[in-house]
Formats: C-alpha cells, structure tokens, sequence
C-alpha cells in the first residue's frame, strides 16, 4: 500500500490497548476506531465518543406506540365496534393497559434496531471491510489516522513500553 | 486513609430536638384533642412498617449483591449495613403494638360468629401472632447481625473466611427474607381487613420495602457526599443506585398494577372491598401515590445524566419515599383508623419522631467503622468501576 489511510496496532488482551489508547491520545494522534471482539467498558468515554442517540429515538418512538395503541382501542370500543365485556363500560382503560405496554415496547424496540441500522448503514448485501478477520476472534484493534504523517515507526516510538503484537500500515 | 464517618455532637442534637418535638407533640396532640387510639396505633404500625422496611430492603440489597459476587456496590456497603442496625430497635417497637391489638386488629377482639373470621383463626390468633413475630424478628436480626460482624471482622483483618461466610449468610437471609417479608406483611397490614385478601400483597409490600431502602440509600449516600464523606463513591455507583431505583419503581408500579387489575376485571365482592374504600374515601391519595410512585421516578431518572447527578436523584429519591409512605398509609390507614384515617399532625410528627429514631441509630452504626472496608476482596473492583 503505497498511500495507507491508517495504520492498525495489534493486541492480544484489553489492557495493553486501553494505555496504548491513553498515550497515542497523549502523543496527539488520531484516532479512526477501536476493534474489539468484545465490549471493553469505559473505551467509549476515553476515545470521548459522543453518546448514542438511540435512546432518545426509543423514547420517542415509545410514547407514540403508547399513544397510537391506547388510542386505538379506545377508538375500537367506544367508535367503531363497541361491545361489552364481562359489564365493564366501553371505555374500560384498566384493560388496554397490558396492550398498550406491548406495543409500547414493540415500537420502541422497532424503532431503536432500525436506526441502529439506518445509522450504521447495513442493509442486506452491506459487506464489511475488516482490517483483519481475528479483530471476531482474539485480537484487539487500534486504528491510527495515516493523513496527518503517522508511520509505523514513529507509532511504535510512542507505544514502546507496551506490549504490542504488531503494527502495519 | 481509614475514613471514618464522625457522628457529631451537632447531627446529634439536632436529631434529639426533632426526637423531642415531635414526641411532644404527638403526646400533645393526644391529650388535647382526643385523637382516637386505633389512629395512633394505626400511625406506630405505619410508621414500624415503613422504617423497618427500609432497613429489611437495606439488608436485601446487601445481600443480593453479595451473593451474586458484585463487586460496584462494595465501596458503599458500609451505608445499607448500617440501615440494618434499626431492626433490633423496630423489634421492640413492634412488641409494643401488643397493648394496641385490640384497638386496630379486628380479628383479635371480635364478638359473635364471623364465618371468615372462624375458618382462619389457626393463624389469626393473639398468641400465634406473637410467636411469629418473635420468629421473624430473630431471623432478621441474627442474620443481619452476623453479616455485620463478619464486615466488621474484615476490617481489621484480611482472612478471606468472614467474607466467605458474610455470602453464606447473606445466601439464607435472601430465602428468609423472602417468605418473612410476605407473612409478616399478611400478619401487620392485610389482617387489618381480615375479610379481605390478595395473593399478590405480600410481593407488594416486599418491593415496595427494597424501593424505599434504594430511596433512603442514595439520599444518605447524598448526605455523606455533601459533608465530605466518600471520595471514592463516583457518578458511577450512583448511576447504579437510579438505575436500580428507576427500576424497581417500574416494578413496583407492575406490581400495583397486577393487584388492581386481576380484582378489578373479576369484580368479586369480597375483594374489591379493599379499592372501593380508598377509592370512595381517599381518591386523591390513591391516585398521587401512582403518579408519584411511578411517574415521577419514570420521568425523573429516565434519563443518564439525570441518573449520574447526585442531588437531582436525591431529590427524586426524597419524593418516592414521601409516595410510599402514602404508599403504606393507603395499605393501614383506612383499615385500621377507619374513619379516623388522615394526613395530620399526628402522622406527620410520628413520622418525624421514628425518622429521627432511625437515622440517629443508623449514624450511630455507621459511626462504629472505617466507611471503606479495606480489606473487602472487591475493593479494588469497586474502586476502579465503570458503567
């Protein structure tokens, strides 16, 4: 490769990447994005990634399946089709509760894997680009930006002292 | 580094003066206006229910952690463990209530034939009571005190033993604790209807215990905070505090849900009486106890940044202890004072009387340790914790 876009650092435990990511963030270097075959707590908040608005849009999309499926039944049984159960009135709020908790839950969760898709952009035929297929197995992955002069070399200067398997560009 | 909590001569008075005060008028109060025996009774009982229960919760919250080998909690634990110190003394608050059975227990007293009354009188009797609640009583206080003292041992000496067996204990009090909870609230609070029951109350009661125990928790956690105390407790461990918080509120709020449903949608005489005389009587506590004990906890910390913000869950938390003591009220009240059931005076300073019983006996506790366990093997797990 004669112009990489990154240089990727190899390690085999989190430790070691979790300080390699202190000192190259020390040394000024950016940081494209950490590979790891399992969630690593605390990494999101070192490399100071901004909170997943996911949440929020599970909110959202929560109190209008709330609103959308208490609506509907209250619509349902006094409107369209009133019947009566058991001689409860037709508007018999206590029993549309455990529906409209489901399809609270329903939308919400809905919602929150389709942004999660959109976002990420993965559709059907998405194929992944991996900088290296053990990053699913063992290996733990740091991806250094190569645009502003970083090589291998002056990498390495930084993280000596630190237990690296391998650092290519 | 060993730092300890001091219980200053200054917490000290003050919780005295409110002590005082509030015995002064509670006596006050009696005297002069004639306030029925079965309301203060009934206010003892609540007040016995709801500061027992939050030291119960404390230890179900010790002991849940420990015996799933958490290790978050470990910075803190010294604060539920000292919430426990309060059983001993509900124990002999509870004894008390022997002179006021009659006033507020129906069944022990009753004149003529009760059908309902008859068929549960193998448990429902004066002397079986008592037995059981000496039973319960034991338990708790035994188990909470060898998890204690085993804490205790562990900060003097590093033997890996204390903490092995603190988990064992803790191990049995999680299955007594589960059966005594619901029994003694069968006991106390739905034997004030006798007529009426509910398969589901007692798991009411025992969440709606844990939730004002995380409650009381993360308010002392935010006073220790404030006076200075526990640098190492951070933004982590209390976001873990809401969350448990905000958790168990949603389920308490199932809970509630589950029992008004089923006895709603049945509509069997026998047992919506116990709705229809909150509801005919007290319909704005009902429904304030649902939107503070729900809402409020839902709205409030549904949020992360407003669960990792100490006062802002502190407050939150100061509000769900005020809903499930309308919580309690809303169980004992109407059953026991009947038409006498109100917020007043009398509640108000009872209930400042017991809150300052408890938290003097909880700092005296607290003040008898180190608030680190140092040698605690999840120590350094807790210290270094991330959520």
């Amino acid at each position: 490769m004669d112009n990489p876009k990154y240089i990727s650092v190899y390690f085999d435990d989190e430790d070691p990447m979790r300080e390699a990511v202190k000192k190259l963030l020390a040394g000024r270097e950016t940081i494209i994005d950490v590979l790891t075959p399992f969630p690593v707590h605390g990494i999101d908040r070192l490399l100071s990634i901004r909170r997943s608005r996911i949440p929020v849009g599970g909110f959202i999309f929560g109190i209008l399946g709330a609103a959308f499926a208490f609506g509907f039944m209250t619509w349902v049984f006094t409107v369209s089709y009133p019947l009566i159960f058991g001689g409860k009135p037709f508007f018999a709020a206590p029993s549309f509760i455990p529906i409209t908790f489901e399809v609270t839950v329903l939308f919400s969760g809905l919602a929150m894997a389709f942004a999660f898709l959109i976002r990420s952009k993965l559709k059907p035929d998405s194929r992944f680009n991996s900088p290296d297929e053990r990053i699913t197995d063992d290996r733990f992955v740091i991806l250094v930006d190569a645009a502003n002069g970083a090589t291998p070399e002056k990498i390495g200067a930084v993280l000596s002292g630190i237990r690296t398997l391998e650092i290519k560009a | 580094m060993e730092e300890q909590f001091i219980f200053r001569k200054q917490y000290r008075n003050i919780l005295i003066i409110i002590m005082a005060a509030a015995l002064l008028i509670v006596l006050t109060v009696m005297i002069a206006s004639g306030t029925g025996a079965s309301r203060i009774w009934a206010n003892i009982l609540l007040n016995n229910q709801f500061f027992l229960g939050i030291a119960l919760g404390a230890a179900f919250f010790v002991a849940v952690n420990r015996v799933a080998l958490s290790g978050w909690h470990t910075v803190l634990q010294r604060l539920p463990d000292s919430m426990t110190a309060f059983i001993p003394v509900a124990f002999v608050l509870m004894l008390i209530m022997y002179f006021g059975m009659n006033s507020i227990y129906h069944w022990s007293h009753y004149e003529g034939y009760d059908e309902i009354l008859e068929g549960k009188k193998a448990w429902l009797n004066v002397p079986f009571f008592f037995i059981r609640l000496i039973f319960y009583f034991t338990g708790w206080i035994a188990l909470t005190w060898l998890m204690r003292k085993n804490t205790e041992s562990l900060m003097v000496s590093s033997d890996l033993k204390y903490h092995n067996r603190r988990k064992i204990f803790a191990g049995i009090y999680l299955v007594f604790f589960g059966i005594t909870v619901s029994a003694s609230s069968w006991d106390w609070i739905m034997s004030l209807e006798p007529h009426w029951y509910s398969t589901i109350f007692g798991w009411y009661v025992l969440i709606g215990m844990f939730v004002t125990s995380l409650a009381f928790l993360i308010i002392f956690a935010w006073f220790l905070k404030r006076a200075g105390y526990l640098p190492q407790l951070r933004d982590d461990h209390i976001h873990d505090l809401s969350i448990l918080l905000f958790a168990f509120s949603v389920f308490w709020s199932y809970e509630w849900y589950a029992e008004y449903f089923l006895i709603w949608y049945g509509h069997l005489p026998e047992e919506t009486s116990y709705y229809i005389t909150r509801l005919d009587d007290h319909k704005l506590l009902f429904y304030l106890n649902l939107v503070i004990n729900f809402l409020v906890p839902f709205f409030g910390l549904i949020r992360v940044r407003s669960k990792r913000n100490l006062s802002w869950a502190a407050l939150v938390a100061a509000v769900v202890l005020i809903g499930h003591w309308i919580d309690y009220w809303l169980m004992i009240m109407p059953g026991a004072a009947g038409e006498e059931a109100a917020i007043g005076i009398p509640e108000i300073s009872m209930t400042l009387l017991y809150a300052g019983l408890f938290i003097f006996v909880v700092f005296r506790s607290l003040a008898r340790g180190p608030l680190v366990v140092k040698n605690d093997p999840f120590l350094e797990e807790s210290l270094s914790y991330e959520s």
